[in-house]
């Protein structure tokens, strides 16, 4: 009885944890990514454009981890709103990744929506 | 088909011509491991650096934003209540509390320190500090390492260079040949910083190859084992924006370090040109020195220095100004884009302009004979757009006594330039041409008049970040004629 207990509050625990994700996250290491499912419709297209052109160079794990966080991964440098403008313009102007300025705009829409839902 | 095969060594020749000239990479690794990063977050196609690891490398290895206080994070609103803590921080996000007896408090804050957080850096951020420390990655150093200051990974790290080459090079060396192939030089590097304080760097030819003039069958052996750079830099001294950098280096003269190029074989003309047989100073070459830097402005550099050489009292004096025009600052800040409005070609441009001067004189060791002074004055531009860079460099230097006669003395004036675009094709593809114009004149007829046209196009290629191969092309004119050479070279690091 005890054990069925445990599990119980195990489980509840567990739920009530993944309640508090608003944005989940889907798969691990290289594959990691937030799950498109848990993104309002309106930011599908700009999802996917991101996750394309941003993989090019690095994992979108780097990104998860910086927004699940609030930090950089690498440089440990806060990684907030103004954060998320500043890597904006870096990769508008890092020489071919194929971001024109509106699509730079989406993603930092996208990722401060992202930032804000987590910190819900 | 004959005429097909005199290309076909040529083209594969050029590779291997310039092989005879070629400099070592500077490329660290050892900071890809500090860090954590990869090699294109300093570089385009290595050792060429891009704009961050411009400012990397005149932030004294200290990595960009980190415990800077001009940095952009030191601006920023305090951090986001983290929604995952950091592998160590504790559940409210402060620094770890280091137990054991004695001033625990004191302990941790001086380990905080250790680990390069802002807290030391920006006294007025009093939200942040503390979570900012529990976050650098830095954090699982252990405790005794980063108290004494000692990078946690032995910050050593290794090149190496092969390079073919041929074509119809005039004033080949003992041992040259019409198609070459070279295992050209093995070098260690050692950099980074200690505790974000003081910044070093050195290399050390372990390898270069020999020109062999004996039994063709003997494989050449090391030319000499060397110190190429070796020096530290005390970064903000006693609290002050200026850097002092101490040792042997490479004076901060020209925008560009030795190999902060995308070919694999000469240097810029500006940088590398000597007068005569006595006047052989160089822009580039490493030497005894001291000098002060200091980024002001985020965007201002400037560099004052002395250079002292063996068997002479007088000292040589140096200075360098650079400023940079849009584009990522010094300190490795983005500039501010208006992402709501149209796309601009201001958005995207950079422009970077250098001066420099130097005054010294060469001669005999310990003699007072009649000795050569001379200067050099140069300017140098770069632009950059897109995937579009534009290199323009330009020299104009004066000997008074080049023959070291007591009488007449051969004044010699030298004028050089270097024009360079590239283009970046792909993030791992990079073609680039090259013009350069070098002469020299006198009129005095006991010196040489010299005078070069080169012209150079290279295609560099990173099938890996720490491998790059490059394809080469040198076509130059000078006295002794016309010479087509080509190169292609591969160089690592790891």
């Amino acid at each position: 009885m005890r054990k069925i207990i445990l599990l119980a509050a195990l489980i509840t625990l567990i739920a009530s944890t993944g309640a508090d994700a608003r944005i989940k996250v889907k798969g691990r290491g290289a594959n990691m990514n937030f799950d498109p499912a848990s993104l309002p419709p309106q930011y599908a297209e700009t999802f996917n454009m991101m996750t394309k052109k941003c993989s090019k160079c690095h994992t979108m794990e780097r990104t998860v981890i910086a927004i699940q966080t609030g930090r950089a991964p690498i440089t440990g440098q806060i990684f907030d709103r103004q954060a998320v403008k500043a890597y904006g313009i870096k990769m508008l102007r890092k020489p071919n990744s194929e971001m024109s300025k509106p699509d730079i705009r989406n993603v930092v829409i996208l990722l401060n929506y992202i930032l804000d839902e987590n910190k819900r | 088909m004959r005429h097909t095969t005199s290309l076909l060594l040529i083209t594969v020749g050029a590779f291997a011509a310039q092989l005879a000239f070629v400099s070592a990479s500077h490329a660290v690794p050892a900071f890809s491991r500090a860090h954590k990063v990869e090699c294109t977050t300093c570089h385009t196609i290595y050792p060429e650096l891009n704009e961050y690891g411009e400012a990397f490398l005149k932030n004294s290895y200290v990595y960009v934003g980190k415990g800077s206080k001009a940095s952009k994070p030191a601006a920023t609103a305090p951090a986001p209540a983290p929604a995952a803590a950091p592998a160590g921080d504790t559940a409210t996000g402060e620094a770890p509390v280091v137990k054991g007896d004695g001033d625990a408090a004191k302990l941790s804050k001086l380990k905080a320190g250790a680990m390069g957080a802002v807290t030391a850096a920006q006294p007025a951020a009093t939200a942040a500090p503390a979570a900012t420390a529990a976050a650098e990655p830095a954090e699982s150093q252990s405790e005794g390492l980063a108290l004494s200051g000692i990078p946690e990974q032995l910050p050593i790290s290794f090149t190496g260079s092969i390079n073919y080459f041929t074509g119809d090079r005039r004033n080949m060396g003992t041992g040259g040949n019409d198609v070459d192939f070279a295992a050209r030089s093995f070098k260690l590097h050692a950099a980074g910083n200690f505790r974000d304080k003081v910044g070093f760097f050195a290399t050390y030819v372990a390898y270069s190859e020999q020109e062999t003039g004996g039994n063709t069958s003997v494989t050449p052996s090391n030319n000499k084992t060397d110190i190429n750079e070796f020096f530290l830099q005390w970064r903000h001294a006693l609290g002050t924006p200026v850097n002092l950098k101490i040792g042997r280096f490479q004076p901060k003269l020209g925008l560009w370090k030795t190999n902060n190029k995308m070919s694999v074989t000469n240097n810029y003309v500006p940088y590398t040109y000597t007068v005569g047989d006595n006047s052989v100073f160089r822009i580039e070459q490493p030497q005894d020195a001291i000098e002060v830097n200091s980024i002001l402005g985020k965007r201002f550099f400037g560099a004052l220095g002395i250079v002292n050489h063996k068997g002479q009292n007088e000292k040589d004096g140096y200075g360098h100004i650079a400023y940079k025009f849009g584009g990522a600052d010094y300190l490795g800040n983005e500039p501010n884009v208006d992402l709501d409005k149209e796309e601009s070609i201001l958005d995207f441009l950079t422009l970077t302009a250098g001066a420099y001067g130097y005054y010294g004189e060469n001669g005999a060791s310990n003699s007072t004979d009649p000795r050569n002074t001379y200067f050099r004055a140069g300017l140098d531009t770069e632009l950059l757009y897109k995937i579009y860079r534009l290199r323009m460099l330009a020299n104009y230097g004066e000997d008074d006594n080049v023959l070291l006669a007591a009488n007449p003395w051969t004044d010699v004036i030298s004028k050089a330039a270097t024009i360079e675009g590239e283009v970046t094709l792909l993030v791992n593809l990079i073609a680039a041409a090259r013009f350069e114009y070098l002469q020299q004149e006198s009129a005095k007829a006991a010196f040489s008049n010299v005078y070069l046209r080169r012209y150079v196009a290279t295609i560099g290629y990173a099938p890996l970040e720490n491998l790059k191969l490059a394809t080469e092309f040198k076509y130059e004119i000078g006295q002794t004629g016309v010479n087509r050479i080509g190169t292609l070279g591969a160089t690592f690091s790891f």
